[in-house]
């Protein structure tokens, strides 16, 4: 393994962003028209079309809400954007195609998977270097990373593997074989369980963390669908651990599972190519991106039916709230 | 990216005898070892370039072993987790009739149980009859004819590539699905252009279609056979058509055919809009990345059908050491044959029909730049699996393999 100190031209302006909290603002990212639709909590209308880089996908919030980072696959770099004023104000460069990504602020890294590099960077944002290059399996895809930032766990698409790296030393510790095309993680609050999508095979395994070891997994089909359209990718999860949300891609549906007992309490219809999800804070809603409906359905959590669904332009890949 | 030591040693041995010495200096690696042989024949007409006048080059076609190459790539990861490596082992013979003899050899001298066979039709018969009953699975790569899955019919053999039933079966459905129902079909000259018509009339029974006019070509310009070549004589029946389908192998006459047909119709068939088992401009279930990393491995070489039947081959018999946490042959074998599916990046999973061994899979519409649909086609259903709607299904021959 070996390790790769790449500096890379990266341009941060040093303007401080300006403070505005707990907006509610709603961002989608738009693969297909470099752009991030921002909209409004109540109304659903858009407020914003912000231009970014090509083809944004993932997006995390910096801990104060302050700034957005967002994964742009086609220009090799994490866009940043001022939550207040809602603009890009600098870049940070990547490796190949950067799709997912996790965020510490704490040790000020960034650990992104470049989805054509087979490769997961990590990021040193203030000198925007590269400090590790790790290699993965082909197509890493979901970046989680644990609480006390030590561990990452890496998906490969192709190599169904999960892989857990040690966020410091930057080399993969072990590898666990899971479903075909692993996507993205949820961890269960107890930070015993790591769930994470099998898209092909239409799954979630659940990875004991502490064993790293496969301890279980869901299938899932709703009703009336074959299995072979049922391709999860996204997830999302309570506070307290009880409840996950899982995207079904092409089934046009979210399932609503009860996470203590492993079990399927029911189907959400949404859009199709369903991935990007994420709840807001208070939890009664539940966003869904719609990758070829070109649009977000919002769902009550409570009563588990679609409120409605917004045009929001071409290809929608993530959805995040400023909650 | 890691160059995996001792991974790629074997991959340009060119001979038999080359490729032993490289398998014996590599014995010092630890790790067990999977080898794959990927048998080719010198000169393939298959893989001159097809030209036009003044020696354009029009298809370069090449051989589809960089599609094995990167799906041995895409092994690296799962090679440190099994703690076995993989490599890939080319064997050319100069003769289609040589290849039975250079797999006996390569499975008796160097231990070798899976092939990726590249060989023209012809090859597969003696093939078949030299490794019954061995243990070894051959994977063909390249020939489609359905021959070979119906007659030939040998428990040995794993057909990557799709037939050419599945070809035709998945372009008459999406006729059907846009109501253009009314073929006009042109037929070379050649035994290819035959069969694959001869495949065309039972897709187009099986699915509701129907050949209005059925009239051969002759590539030339000689003035006294201008009614089998020009495309306007020839598409200038009384009878209405939707499409014109042109069964061309040479890919020589039917470049004339499109905009000189009479009636303002489509060309389908052998340009323009072709069945196939790979696009370069396919741009779902992760498609764009395997094509990404066939163009760095190839140089800027589009992936073709062929590359990705090579390439499949590959991982599912690296998917195989994978999923069965077995380095026995037997155990992997079971499992290709059996309950593996894999993910061929063209949608619905793609596994061996137990009937024929012939791999399941999508079958891709092409237009030049862009990939018009995916057959099956939306509508296409099948009471157990929908890809079995495109070739022969269980009752529809009679190869008997599960049997």
């Amino acid at each position: 393994m070996r390790v790769l100190v790449f500096v890379l031209a990266a341009i941060i302006l040093a303007l401080p962003p300006a403070h505005a909290k707990d907006t509610g603002l709603i961002f989608v990212s738009n693969e297909k028209t470099n752009n991030l639709i921002v909209l409004d909590p109540k109304t659903y209308q858009i407020v914003k079309d912000i231009k970014v880089s090509r083809r944004p996908r993932d997006m995390h919030f910096n801990a104060d809400h302050s700034k957005l980072y967002v994964a742009c696959g086609d220009d090799d770099v994490i866009d940043i954007i001022d939550v207040a004023r809602l603009e890009v104000i600098g870049k940070l460069a990547t490796g190949p195609s950067p799709e997912t990504f996790a965020l510490d602020e704490r040790r000020r890294r960034l650990y992104v998977s470049n989805e054509e590099g087979s490769s997961l960077s990590i990021i040193d944002i203030d000198q925007n270097i590269i400090v590790h290059e790790v290699p993965t399996g082909a197509e890493p895809e979901g970046v989680f990373i644990s609480d006390d930032g030590k561990t990452l766990y890496v998906t490969s698409e192709v190599g169904d593997l999960v892989h857990q790296v040690d966020a410091e030393g930057g080399h993969v510790t072990q590898d666990v074989a899971v479903g075909t095309r692993p996507r993205r993680f949820a961890a269960t609050p107890d930070g015993k369980e790591l769930w994470v999508t099998a898209e092909l095979s239409g799954e979630v395994y659940i990875i004991d963390r502490g064993k790293f070891a496969v301890t279980g997994k869901i299938e899932f089909l709703p009703p009336g669908m074959r299995k072979t359209d049922v391709t999860p990718v996204g997830l999302a999860m309570t506070k307290d651990g009880k409840t996950a949300y899982v995207t079904l891609g092409h089934a046009a549906h979210v399932a609503v599972v009860d996470v203590p007992a492993r079990k399927i309490q029911g189907y959400i219809l949404v859009g199709k190519r369903s991935w990007g999800i994420t709840l807001s804070r208070d939890e009664s809603k539940l966003f869904v991106a719609n990758g070829f409906g070109d649009d977000v359905t919002i769902i009550d959590a409570k009563t588990r039916k679609a409120i409605i669904s917004v045009p929001v332009g071409r290809i929608p890949w993530g959805v995040v709230i400023d909650d | 990216m890691i160059e995996g030591a001792g991974l790629r040693c074997c991959e340009y041995a060119i001979s038999i005898a080359v490729g032993l010495v490289c398998l014996a200096s590599s014995v010092v690696a630890q790790q067990p070892r999977i080898t794959i042989g990927y048998v080719e024949v010198a000169g393939d007409a298959r893989y001159e370039p097809i030209t036009a006048y003044g020696r354009m080059v029009l298809k370069s076609r090449e051989r589809p072993f960089t599609g094995a190459q990167v799906a041995l790539d895409e092994a690296q990861a799962l090679s440190r987790v099994l703690k076995t490596d993989f490599a890939l082992e080319r064997i050319t013979v100069k003769s289609p009739s040589e290849v039975a003899a250079a797999v006996v050899q390569a499975r008796d001298t160097a231990g070798i149980h899976f092939f990726i066979v590249d060989a023209p039709v012809e090859a597969y018969k003696p093939l078949a009859d030299a490794v019954k009953g061995r243990d070894v699975l051959v994977f063909n790569a390249t020939a489609a004819d359905d021959a070979l899955r119906r007659n030939v019919c040998a428990a040995e053999l794993v057909h990557t590539a799709p037939s050419l039933a599945m070809s035709m079966d998945a372009l008459t459905q999406y006729l059907v699905s846009r109501k253009w129902s009314n073929l006009l079909v042109l037929e070379g000259p050649l035994p290819a252009d035959t069969a694959m018509v001869k495949a065309l009339e039972n897709s187009v029974k099986k699915f509701g279609a129907r050949i209005v006019a059925r009239t051969q070509f002759k590539p030339g310009t000689d003035p006294r056979e201008r009614e089998k070549n020009d495309p306007a004589l020839l598409t200038a029946g009384s009878r209405d058509y939707d499409v014109v389908f042109v069964a061309d192998s040479a890919f020589d006459f039917v470049r004339q055919v499109p905009y000189h047909t009479v009636r303002a119709r489509p060309v389908v068939g052998s340009i323009d809009f072709e069945p196939v088992a790979w696009h370069w401009t396919w741009e779902h279930n992760g498609a764009p990345q395997v094509n990404s990393r066939f163009e760095k491995r190839s140089g800027g070489r589009h992936m073709e059908g062929a590359d990705w039947a090579a390439w499949i081959a590959v991982k599912m018999i690296t998917q195989a050491a994978l999923r069965t946490r077995s380095s026995e042959f037997e155990a992997q074998r079971k499992f290709i044959l059996g309950e593996g599916s894999f993910d061929g990046n063209k949608g619905l999973a793609v596994s061996v029909r137990p009937w024929d061994h012939q791999l399941r899979q999508a079958v891709l519409l092409a237009a030049p730049y862009q990939v018009v649909a995916s057959a099956p086609v939306e509508g296409f259903l099948h009471k157990t699996n929908d890809l079995d709607t495109l070739g022969d299904d269980e009752p529809e021959t009679p190869c008997r393999l599960n049997r």
